[in-house]
């Protein structure tokens, strides 16, 4: 049944043993912005796509070619996934089993989701930390030897969240990659901070000063993916990340 | 000879309730987020994201506005409820700088409005522009 709602086209072979990094659109878009970067500065080609009922009757157009917006990009070690519209908020459960199904058949060997922690006086920051999560002790212990911080205690909601809990029940390794961002507003430098925190603990190099050089451009254009964006947001409840966890 | 109506089950009830309650909180997002395009080609203008929150003693307005010049800010209230921003952008954009190719239009400024439903004091409004993002707060008028 599952699989008759959601499937994934594969285009070209997909590499085994890869590391697959998750940004779809949530706050800030910091991970559809750091991923989209990276697809482009890696010029990574479309290995994949997925093709659901469940998503929006969409295709967008890029050098007049038709794309689905749920896309698939691929190298030797990697493959990024975006999606250039919100998933609607009730799709975003299958939607992310399958990618999650789809990651185990595909062997992945970790799966990072990358996305943005809603700080209220964002505009204060002049830095935006980072968080990170992870699935395992050890994956703790890795990012935390690798300098990055660690999100002790709080609630994750959305894609982050599914990404984790559907690969913990997979037994995938999983990590998610969080910046301090606007919760309603693009975030290009939160992405940018976000991707220099995940070299720490990848083996790729990609320089994130020209994303900063386009922050301005990257807003202006993001402004209708956001306020889309912002409406499944209201719809799952993000703003459940503000809340403090009890665990006595 | 009449029917006799089918008895609805407990479950069907709860059915139609989910579905009301669904029906009523996609049109309050519907209302929250109406559709239309984020440009205006008559009036030169690109929709900017903004934002209101309401405290006990304030109404604070926030918008992104990015490539814009500071000093052209101007926050206007058209009435006792609606806060109108705008700005004009350092450098002209037109949907070519876009990627969009098939329409035509040149943008020079950006503008939001935003409706508020308590009242406040725009006579003492506080303006802050930090990092692309303006922040003006209202206080709330009492009584």
């Amino acid at each position: 049944m599952l699989s008759e709602a959601v499937k994934i086209v594969e285009k070209k072979t997909i590499p085994s043993e890869a590391t697959m990094l998750i940004g779809l659109p949530d706050v800030g878009l910091v991970g559809l912005i750091a991923t989209s970067y990276l697809i482009s500065e890696l010029d990574m080609e479309e290995v994949a796509y997925m093709d659901s009922d469940l998503l929006p009757p969409v295709v967008v157009l890029h050098k007049g070619l038709p794309h689905t917006p749920l896309r698939f990009y691929g190298n030797q070690n990697l493959i990024a996934v975006i999606s250039e519209l919100a998933v609607p908020a009730p799709s975003i459960y299958t939607v992310m089993q399958e990618i999650v199904d789809w990651a185990q058949a595909k062997k992945v060997k970790r799966i990072v989701s990358m996305g943005g922690i809603p700080a209220e006086n964002r505009q204060s920051i002049k830095e935006p930390q980072v968080f990170g999560a992870a699935s395992n002790q050890e994956l703790l212990d890795m990012l935390t030897k690798s300098g990055l911080n660690i999100m002790n205690e709080g609630y994750m909601v959305g894609p982050q969240a599914l990404s984790m809990r559907y690969s913990i029940n997979k037994n995938i390794p999983a990590i998610a990659i969080l910046a301090q961002s606007f919760y309603n507003y693009p975030d290009p430098q939160a992405a940018a901070i976000a991707l220099k925190e995940l070299q720490k603990i990848s083996d790729f190099k990609v320089d994130v000063s020209k994303l900063l050089e386009k922050g301005e451009e990257i807003r202006l254009k993001a402004r209708d993916i956001m306020k889309r964006t912002q409406e499944e947001m209201a719809r799952m409840k993000k703003a459940q990340e503000y809340d403090l966890p009890l665990y006595v | 000879m009449s029917k006799k109506p089918r008895k609805r089950s407990i479950f069907d009830i709860m059915g139609e309730y989910t579905e009301d309650s669904d029906a009523f909180a996609d049109e309050l997002v519907e209302s929250a987020f109406p559709e239309g395009p984020s440009w205006n080609t008559e009036t030169c203008c690109l929709q900017a994201l903004s934002n209101v929150s309401v405290t006990s003693r304030e109404v604070i307005v926030t918008a992104d506005l990015p490539n814009i010049e500071p000093e052209t800010v101007k926050v206007e209230t058209a009435d006792e409820t609606l806060i109108e921003i705008t700005a004009k952008m350092k450098k002209k954009v037109q949907f070519a700088d876009l990627g969009i190719y098939h329409r035509k239009g040149e943008f020079s400024s950006l503008r939001c409005q935003d409706r508020v439903h308590v009242a406040f004091d725009a006579e003492k409004m506080k303006i802050s522009f930090k990092g692309g993002i303006l922040e003006v707060r209202f206080p709330r008028k009492r009584g």
